[in-house]
Order: C-alpha cells, then structure tokens, then sequence
C-alpha cells in the first residue's frame, strides 16, 4: 500500500464530508422523508403510492409559473443503451416544462455519457459554459472544486437536504459547500440467463454467490456451452467500465482509497493492497486464463453486452433494471427466428444482487446524476438566468421527475420520488425493480475528490487493459495504477 | 521595398483578409499553445493558474516511457500508412489508365472508401474487426480456417497493423486520384517514341512515365504523410488508443492528455513538437510545389 501526504484541498473536502455527514444525522434537522434504516423491497412497496405532489404548484414557489427569462441546458442525456421508455419521458419532460414554464426560453442539449464530461470542459476554458448542467455523479466535485459552479442547496430550490440521499449529497458538497441537486440514484444488479445456467449445469434460478463463483461459473458456461460467461468491459473512458469493476474491488477488500469504509478520508491508496490485486486477478482469470469473457471486453462497452446477451451468447452482466426494456426493445426489433430465440432470452432472464467478495462483503457502485448552476463568468454571455436555473432543476428533481426521469434504469434522486403514485406503477411495470432497489443500501459513491473522473474513467481501465493484454502483470499493473493515482494526488 | 509594397498595394489590399483571419484562428492559436507549453497546470485547478515551468512540460514528455512509445506508434502508422496507401494507389491509377470494358465503374468503386465519412468508415470496420461476432471471425470460422474469431483490435501486437489496414482502404482512392490525374500529363509522343525505339513496357514505365511523375508522386507522399501524421478519427473511434495504449498515436495522446486528463501544459508542449514536424514536412511538400512551378516556367 502507499501512503502520501494529501494536500489542503482533500483535507477540507474530508473534513467538509465528516461535517456534512453529522449534519445529516443531526436530530435537529428535520426528519427524512423516508426511514433509510427500513430500507427493503417490502418497504418501498409499503410507501410507494402514499403521497400525491403538484409539482407546478411547488416549482412556481421556487419560480413564478409566468417569469420571462432564457435558459442555455446541456445534460447527460440517454444513449444508444437505453430503453425507449427512457427517450420518451426526456420528451415529456422538455414538453411539460415549456408548459409550465411558456416563457422561458429554454435552449438544452443532450450529451452522452461518454462526451459529456470532455465538451463541458472544453466549453468552461473558452467562457462558453450553459447556464445550468446536468453531470454524472463523478463529475460534480471537480467542477466545483475548480470554482466553476455556485453553490446550490436543496433548499434553493425548494427541497431540503433529507429530502435525497446522504451518499449523493456527499457527491455534490466540496470544502463544506453544496454545489448541486442530485437527480437520480441508483444501484445496478447481476443479471444472468437461466436457460444458459441449466445447459451448463448451473442452478438455473440462482445467481453466483461470490465474485469467486463468478469466475467459475463463467469458465463453466465458456467450457461447456462455447460461448462467453461473464460480460466484462474494460473499455477506456467508458463509465461502463468503473461501474463493473468496482463493485468487484470492492467486494475483495480493496479500493482506490478507502472509499467503501463508512468514513472515507481518501488518505491512503489502496489500489495496491492485496485485496485489490485478488480483485484484479478475477479478472484476469477470466479473461487471460479462461478465456471465458467476451474478447472483445477491452473495445466494448454496455451496450455491446446487451445484443450478446439477447443473442444468447452471454451467460451473466452487470447492469440495470433498464436492461430488461432495452432486451424487450431490441426484441421487437429482431426478425425471423431471431425473434423467438430473443423471447426465449427474455422469458429467462434474472436478476439478483451482485455476488459477494470472499469475506462476505457485497458492494455496488451508488451512481447517479447531479444538476449545477454555472458562475456567469463561464457561461456564453456572461450571464445566468438564476430564476430559469432554478425552474427546471426543481422540476427535474422533483418527486415527480426525478421518478419520471429515471422510470427504467435508476431510482429518483428525490426520495419522496419512491411515495408517488408513479412509483407504485413502476413497480408493477418494471420487472425485477425490487432487486436492484435491495442494492440501494450497498452502494458505494465513487470518492468524492476532483481528481475523480481521471481515476476512473483512464486510471482504472488502464490498469484493467494493462493486465489483460499481459502488457503488465497483474502485480504491475496494480502498482502502477496506485503511483499514476497517487502522482495525480500529488498535482502532476 | 516599402516603395515595392505600395506598387503591390492593390495585391496586398486583395490578401489582408485572408491574412487578418489567419492571425486570429492560426497564429494565436499557436502563440498561446506555445504559451502554454512552458506552463504546469495540474487538473485540480483552473487553466489560468497555471505555473510557469520552463521547459519541465519538454523535459518530462522527452524522459517519459509513454511518450517513445507513442512516437513509435506514430512512425509505423505514418509510414505504412503512407507508403501501402501510394504504392497501392499508384498501382490503381496505371491498372483504371488504360482503356477497359467497366473501367468508369471500377473507378468510381474504388473511390467510395474515400468519399464515406471517417466516422461511419470507423464504426464499420470496427464490427468487421470485432473480435467475438465480427464479419471476418464469421467468415474464418464458417470456412473452418480457424478455431475462434482472429483478435485484431483488442490485442496489443495486432491492433496497429489492423488500424493501418483501415487507414489504408480509406485513403489509396486519393492516391489513386492524385496519379491519376498525373498520368494524364505524361506527354503520349514520348511513350510512342519510346515504343518506336524498342523500350518493352517496364522500361517505358521506368524511363518516362514514373520521372515524369515524380513531383506528383512527392507532393501525393507528403499530403498523404501529413494527414496520417495529424490522423484522429479512425484510432480514436475505434479503439480510443487502446488496449493499453497500444494503438495511441500522438495526436490522439494529445487529445487524451488535454481533454481526458487536463494535462494542458503537457499536451501544449507534445503540439508544439507535432507542429515543428508537420511544419518541416510542410517546408518539403512547399519545397516540392515550387519545383514544379519553377519547372513549367522552364517549359
């Protein structure tokens, strides 16, 4: 393991973390809309449906329903992986919104995942930012932590800070300062094919239980059935890729920091430790030993997983709830016998939590987006319409859209999202819902530092791609990983 | 000369646009990319409280494993590129020279690599690439000459060549195009004399045809040579460098380090390196164009 020495910048985002994190424990604030310590399918079931909200009634609180004003929105929008579901509600969101909002001239744009993240930097360097963004969950603490965005509190905008998840209000609070709402929450669940598992010779209906069983059920799959077990991504500057392999490092013991204890104070690298290399190792067993992922793991990304698995060419994934539309989706699209081998995929899927590590530890990665105001020097103009901002981010993280906006793939950032009508609906509709719910209390956020996004959208994948193409060995590319995370540290 | 100048005012009145909008998007971007390149500007922070190095960003670049690495990478695309691509597009432009049944429509077949966009051309091969259910694994695999699909971009030793194929089929067409139309000038009397004078086809070929085309064929190498030099889209579409950074070239490093990592002082100083040898081969391909002015005028 290294130890260094991390600068002021981390010390007050630590302190900043342990200070936020009383405050949400404090009795003196008022109570949570929900009982997080209750936290079971059965629970959510027993609230879902149990409040009605307007949500004009409580935005035009926030922002006169008749303000006049102009808005410039980019935001992470949905990619070639989600479902239609999802592509209708952003439609039906951007049409109520101009309702509700008629005079607000609303000017947004959609990025992926993928882009978001290097067209917003490029835009703050030429002062040429939108008014208002919608980011990742990694991507909130770099911004804020460079001074690009205003503070913004739940409160601004007519919520309160119990109102969302402790974890995800971590995500957007930097040196004590909240710089952000979250949108929507989520943890993603194992998926795997039973129809796969039975002509293999596994239990059909149950999901490996450790990350070790991963790695030998997939080797079974590959060895018997010839096709892949285990969809592993490795891609570089994919989300996809730290989103499936932390949950493993994790569940081994290991970490970039300390990131998976209760109180992380990210002042130890980690992503050298034993625990991290075994981690590591389980992928390159699967990869380099058996043989038994895709090959393809390293250009891959999620959706390359997906019409492998309709196909029935991947026995397991990890994913979300969504998959099951996106599977029913890309179904419909499928002709001829194609068709019917799809259905058969379908009818067979299943969903459990994610395997544990060998001590029993099971973790997920808590992902999620935020939405941020820009300071007006770094917008195009040099202006923003706060009242606008303000318009759209209580709408979009309200009980109503935050639940909307993430129907299939996510949970709503707003917890009083889980009490409406719609999430009752959502878990009639949306099969296999209550499984990636139950992981909601294992997950983890991605370390709340600005340096962030580097480390797992490039650090990460490197050390993943290093070993796997035996450009390294295991044991090398792990102590690599750590230096490149601990020179970032240190501000090389 | 400032008596010159105001009898060529009229000339200089017609160019200063051209000249007053290259100073605004050419030269000051590179002023301040040369700026920027003495600066450290760690990604924690803002670009403008960047920190003066000297020449630290230079010296870590030129000491640094990734960087030999990257250059390697970028010489064996460039040149293979560039060399395949000519040799492969000369020989197109003598075969579709001569006079054959189908000939227009062979011609403009073998035009369409170049006329699809990069972008659509990437993500095509990359499927025909893919290493578990790509068309070429399908193929070798249906005919039984071989167990398993052929890795070609997600492995370190295979992905470069497989990139450079791509790069290849994209852009022979403009070779072919460039000798073609240089074919069209090597004057018919001189091949007939040669004839006359006994020359069998290769020596027609060796003693008039390819001199006559030898400024073409320079300015076609030195084109060809830029572009793959300064080559983005088909290795960042699809591999983004990879598998472990096997297939980075620096101008995707470059793109990597400013927009992935923030590293702009670093990137800034890899640019200014780039731009010194583009800027040199550029002097060549000038060099070459004025030789063949100097040439027709001697004609």
């Amino acid at each position: 393991m290294t130890r260094f020495t991390l600068g002021g910048a981390v010390l007050r985002g630590t302190v900043s973390t342990a200070l936020i994190a009383s405050l949400m424990s404090a009795p003196a604030l008022a109570a949570p809309p929900v009982d997080l310590s209750k936290w079971s399918p059965e629970y959510v079931r027993s609230i879902a449906g149990t409040q009605d909200f307007d949500t004009a009634a409580d935005c035009a609180k926030v922002t006169p329903l008749d303000y006049k004003g102009r808005l410039t929105f980019w935001y992470q929008g949905v990619f070639e992986g989600d479902p239609d579901l999802l592509r209708q509600y952003y439609k039906d969101f951007f049409e109520t919104f101009r309702k509700t909002y008629p005079n607000i001239q609303l000017e947004e744009q959609a990025l992926t995942y993928n882009d978001l993240l290097d067209k917003f930097r490029t835009a703050l360097l030429g002062n040429a930012a939108p008014m208002a963004v919608r980011l990742q969950i990694l991507g909130g603490t770099e911004f804020a932590s460079k001074g690009y965005l205003q503070p913004l509190k739940p409160e601004d905008v007519g919520y309160s800070a119990d109102d969302f998840w402790p974890g995800a209000m971590k995500a957007v609070t930097w040196d004590g300062v909240t710089y952000g709402i979250p949108t929507n929450n989520e943890t993603m669940a194992f998926i795997w094919n039973a129809d796969i598992f039975k002509r293999a010779g596994l239990d059909p209906d149950k999901a490996p239980a450790t990350w070790d069983d991963v790695v030998k059920y997939s080797k079974q799959i590959h060895d018997k059935l010839g096709i892949a077990g285990y969809g592993l991504v490795a891609r570089k500057n994919a989300g996809n890729t730290p989103y499936r392999f932390m949950p493993q490092l994790w569940a081994y013991g290991g970490g970039v920091f300390d990131e998976a204890t209760a109180n992380p104070t990210y002042q130890q690298i980690e992503l050298d430790s034993p625990q991290s290399k075994a981690a590591l190792q389980a992928s390159y067993d699967m990869y380099v030993r058996d043989k038994s992922v895709p090959v393809s793991a390293l250009t891959n990304q999620q959706a390359d997983n997906q019409p492998l698995f309709l196909a029935g060419q991947l026995g397991m994934m990890i994913s979300h709830p969504s998959d099951y539309n996106v599977m029913l989706d890309l179904q419909k699209k499928a002709t001829g016998t194609d068709k019917d081998k799809a259905q058969t995929v379908i009818d067979n899927m299943r969903y459990g939590l994610i395997p544990t590590g060998p001590d029993g530890k099971r973790a997920v990665v808590f992902g999620g987006s935020n939405i941020h105001i820009l300071k007006p020097e770094y917008v195009e103009g040099g202006k923003v319409d706060e009242p606008a901002a303000k318009a759209i981010i209580c709408m979009w993280s309200s009980p109503e859209w935050s639940l909307k906006m993430a129907y299939a793939g996510s949970n709503p950032g707003n917890l009083n999202g889980f009490k409406t009508k719609w999430m009752k609906e959502r878990l009639d509709s949306i099969k296999f819902l209550d499984v990636t719910t139950s992981m909601l209390p294992y997950g983890i956020p991605f370390p709340a530092l600005p340096q962030s996004p580097e480390i797992m959208n490039i650090i990460i994948p490197d050390m993943l791609q290093n070993a796997l193409t035996g450009a390294m060995t295991v044991d090398q590319a792990a102590d690599d990983a750590a230096k490149k995370v601990k020179d970032l540290m240190g501000g090389l | 000369m400032l008596r010159k100048i105001w009898e060529h005012r009229a000339d200089y009145a017609y160019v200063l646009p051209a000249i007053a909008v290259m100073l605004v998007v050419i030269a000051y971007p590179i002023y301040y990319t040369i700026d920027l390149s003495f600066f450290n500007t760690p990604p924690g922070l803002q670009l403008r409280d960047k920190t003066f190095v000297g020449f630290n960003n230079y010296t870590t670049i030129l000491t640094s494993a990734v960087f030999w690495k990257v250059t390697w990478n970028t010489l064996i695309w460039t040149v293979g590129s560039t060399v395949i691509s000519f040799v492969l597009g000369f020989a197109a432009a003598l075969a579709l020279h001569r006079d054959f049944f189908g000939r227009g429509v062979l011609r403009a077949i073998l035009i369409i690599p170049w006329v699809i966009s990069a972008v659509a051309a990437s993500y095509i091969w990359k499927w025909i690439y893919h290493s578990d259910f790509g068309i070429i694994g399908a193929v070798l695999v249906g005919l039984g000459l071989a167990d398993r699909p052929p890795n070609f971009i997600d492995s370190v030793s295979t992905v470069l060549p497989s990139l450079i194929v791509v790069n290849i089929w994209r852009e022979f067409p403009f070779a072919m195009i460039m000798m073609m139309a240089g074919l069209q000038t090597v004057p018919d009397q001189l091949l007939r004399a040669a004839k006359v004078d006994g020359a069998n086809a290769w020596q027609r070929f060796w003693h008039v045809t390819f001199p006559h085309l030898s400024n073409v064929s320079t300015v076609t190498i030195l084109l060809l040579a830029v572009a793959n030099f300064n080559s983005f889209i088909i290795p960042w579409i699809m591999t983004g460098g990879g598998p472990s950074n096997a297939s980075h070239i620096w101008i995707t490093h470059i793109y990597e380090l400013a927009f992935g990592r923030q590293r702009w002082g670093v990137a800034s100083a890899y640019s200014v390196l780039l731009f010194i040898i583009l800027m040199t081969l550029g002097y060549f391909y000038v060099r070459a164009l004025s030789g063949n002015d100097r040439r027709d005028e001697g004609a």
